[in-house]
């Protein structure tokens, strides 16, 4: 077991309700699971748990058999070395493509980050755009140098929420293909959460189905969907 | 139970600060609760039986008719601005905002040497026309004189809050009002004003807040009101006890004002949440209505500003060769360094408390957003007694430890230095300061706070790296609010400047109290040159921001 989730527990300050209901979960190292369900069901819950911009009730997180969080500890997200895509990307809209990537470089020395930006910017194929401002991208573009930024670091595990949901339907496909080749190439665990049955068909390789914030279904993509 | 875990992420440096600064606040003001429970001495029954009903009376119509004239006024601009299209609308829009720049006190001195025998209109009326003149009509130096001061120069807070929510709305609002057989006036009348109903009394309730602060126009009109009773018991009679049972009754009338505003807003919140909207489309108005509309923002313009800076000007003219000097010099020396100081001590403590309070975002980040706040409702003079008396206890159990650094050390240290004023500044204005810099935090929003963090950047490092760059504007416009505040206040800065310590605001009160306008316009010109600028950067951002 790579990531473990214990009885987890979790709820909003302004909500009766637990939005994560004693989730338990694991995941191997090298996984790309799919966490599938309704707007509403904690699966974006999920995925900032793990990152650590939330904090549970109750329950464990454990990483790569380090305890992220139980009820004595709490790792810092900047301390868990975790990557994360955000729904809408979060790019500084200040800096350039390239100043967003080497952001989270910073512990190594010159000439590793620049060696770094240009592997992720070549796994991406956007090395020609690495002067550019987020503002003079599209959004296909916007979104690989979000998933370029997140695993520049080396993380362990890279968490990506919804992350086909700002793309039109025509482009959707394109990406899918593009993401999971990114993904095979840089060999790295991923967990992302989706509404959409296809996104976790065309990427992932095993599936969680969630609803009100309860684990209903798990197991590989073809048994699930 | 609390775990290690949540202290450890909740215990930071912006925790620790903020919750710091909160205390402060909270021990500053309780000073004055705590000492109302001294037994009440002779002269405290004394104000109660005689003065006290005066005081309420007078406050209560100051600030009864301000209001509303100040509502009309600034309630109809922003309505014509934001409906009409009519000649250098453009020009109005934001210059009908400067009277702002005048402070009120600046304001009554001005129109009363305009008005009085030597003014520039009995002159006219006497000399010119050989008019005899009845005096009582000039007379400007009581309560309606007052509430025409307060008024004229006030109305912006509701102009701008009306303009801004105005602006906000949708086209499809007034155009469904017209098919349905209103006129613009109905429609504004039947629509428009209701819907703005909690952003006017959010300005109204401003434009109050200001008269019950204000102690210059009423000290040199002679209407005795709180403010001038608290001065007086405490420097003419030393008295207090009484000084400090006065400022409970105003403060009183303070929270009174406060909790009216948020009974008569009520949970009424209209905005559009739909992002499509069209903005108000503006009339084209024709003929005679055109010109009375821009007859009428001229008016308002010529009394609030036009007029009193015209007169400024003249006497500036006249009286620069004996006022120029190098006292002069160190007038604008000290009144710009002491409000720089201040202004980035406040935008420091702004950021800390709304950093932490976007990090925390619960019941504790709403409580320190409200006592962050609180310091503007209460009365300049009233914040003046609460510093004083907390900074001569603190003196007092500090004398031990600055005898160590110096064996001849006076008793007082920080209550006779220039510390306790920019102590005062930072309570009365810190609200000003934080309020655009936390409604900066809220549209940055938290994702690039977050994304900072997974990328290994801990809370400081991210506000240094992401935040503070991208909250740039809100920093600039909340630096222009304090300065600008600051190098306005009088009260404050009347009762806790250092001996021989003078500003541009103090130095014109003394002239004009000393029977000195003309000596007191160059300062007062300053004041009014250096808020002008401002208020026209302030648009200016707020334009860039929009483009």
């Amino acid at each position: 077991m790579f990531l473990n989730i214990k009885d987890l527990y979790f709820k909003y300050n302004n909500s009766k309700e637990y939005t994560i209901n004693k989730l338990n979960m694991n995941i191997d190292r090298g996984d790309v699971l799919a966490i599938l369900g309704e707007s509403g069901s904690g699966k974006s819950t999920i995925l900032r748990l793990i990152a650590g911009l939330e904090e549970p009730l109750k329950g464990s997180i454990s990483l790569n058999d380090n305890i992220l969080m139980d009820k004595n500890t709490f790792i810092m997200p900047e301390n868990r070395e975790i990557g994360m895509v955000f729904q809408d990307y979060a790019l500084f809209p200040h800096m350039t493509v390239s100043k967003n990537i080497l952001f989270g470089l910073d512990k190594m020395n010159k000439k590793k980050k620049i060696s770094r930006l240009n592997e992720v910017l070549k796994l991406i194929d956007m090395v020609e755009y690495k002067d550019r401002y987020p503002h003079e991208l599209s959004g296909g573009q916007q979104q690989r140098i979000a998933l370029a930024r997140a695993i520049a670091p080396r993380p362990s595990v890279l968490l990506m929420d919804e992350p086909f949901s700002n793309l039109d339907a025509d482009l959707k496909n394109k990406i899918r293909k593009e993401l999971k080749e990114i993904l095979n190439k840089a060999d790295i665990t991923t967990i992302f959460v989706t509404h959409n049955k296809e996104d976790a068909r065309a990427i992932a390789n095993k599936v969680i189905v969630l609803d009100k914030g309860i684990k209903i279904n798990k197991g590989l993509v073809d048994n699930i969907i | 139970m609390i775990s290690m875990g949540k202290i450890r992420k909740n215990v930071n440096l912006w925790s620790i600060l903020s919750t710091l600064i909160i205390l402060v606040i909270i021990i500053t003001n309780l000073n004055i609760i705590q000492n109302l429970f001294n037994k009440p001495n002779d002269n405290w029954t004394h104000i109660r039986e005689y003065l006290l009903k005066d005081y309420l009376i007078n406050t209560g119509l100051l600030i009864l008719f301000t209001g509303v004239i100040s509502l009309i006024i600034g309630t109809s601009l922003g309505w014509i601005i934001t409906v009409f299209e009519f000649p250098l609308r453009r020009i109005f829009k934001w210059a009908l905002v400067l009277p702002m720049a005048i402070p009120p006190y600046i304001g009554a001195y001005t129109y009363s040497g305009i008005l009085d025998y030597t003014g520039i209109i009995q002159i006219f009326l006497r000399e010119r026309l050989g008019l005899t003149i009845n005096q009582g009509y000039f007379d400007i130096m009581n309560i309606p004189g007052a509430v025409f001061i307060f008024s004229i120069l006030l109305y912006p807070y509701i102009y701008l809050i009306t303009k801004s929510f105005l602006e906000k709305q949708s086209s499809s609002l007034i155009e469904n009002g017209r098919v349905l057989g209103n006129n613009p006036f109905q429609i504004f009348i039947k629509i428009l004003l209701p819907i703005s109903r909690p952003a006017i009394i959010g300005g109204v309730s401003l434009v109050v807040l200001e008269v019950l602060n204000d102690y210059g126009v009423v000290k040199y009109f002679g209407i005795p009101v709180f403010s001038t009773a608290i001065f007086k018991s405490w420097f003419s009679f030393g008295d207090i006890d009484s000084a400090i049972r006065l400022s409970s009754v105003l403060l009183t009338i303070v929270f009174f004002v406060l909790i009216l505003e948020k009974i008569l807003r009520g949970r009424k919140k209209y905005s559009f949440s739909n992002s499509k909207i069209r903005p108000i489309k503006r009339y084209k108005i024709k003929g005679i209505s055109k010109w009375i509309v821009f007859l009428y923002s001229l008016l308002i313009l010529s009394l609030g500003f036009i007029i009193p800076t015209l007169q400024l000007i003249r006497w500036s003219i006249m009286s620069f060769t004996s006022v120029l000097d190098y006292e002069f010099i160190r007038l604008i020396i000290n009144s710009i360094s002491v409000a720089t100081i201040t202004t980035l001590l406040i935008i420091i403590i702004a950021i800390v408390i709304s950093n932490f309070n976007r990090i925390e975002s619960g019941l504790i980040s709403k409580i320190y957003s409200k006592i962050t706040s609180i310091g503007y409702s209460i009365p300049g003079v009233v914040i003046a007694m609460a510093v004083i008396l907390l900074l001569v206890k603190v003196d007092n159990s500090l004398y031990g430890v600055y005898k160590i650094f110096n064996s001849n050390t006076p008793k007082l240290v920080m209550s006779t230095s220039v510390f306790m004023l920019i102590f005062a500044y930072i309570i009365r204005f810190l609200a000003i300061g934080f309020n655009p810099i936390e409604s900066g935090f809220d549209k940055i929003g938290k994702q690039f706070f977050e994304a900072s963090r997974t990328l290994g950047k801990n809370v400081t490092t991210t506000f240094l790296k992401v935040d503070l760059i991208m909250l740039k504007p809100a920093i600039i416009t909340g630096f222009i609010l304090v300065f600008v505040d600051i190098l306005k206040e009088l009260p404050l800065t009347l009762i806790l400047r250092p001996f021989n310590f003078n500003t541009l605001a103090t130095k014109s009160f003394e002239y004009a109290n000393d029977e000195m306008v003309q000596e007191a316009a160059i300062s007062s010109m300053l004041i009014i040159i250096i808020s002008a600028i401002a208020i026209y950067a302030l648009f200016s951002l707020e334009n860039k921001e929009v483009k």
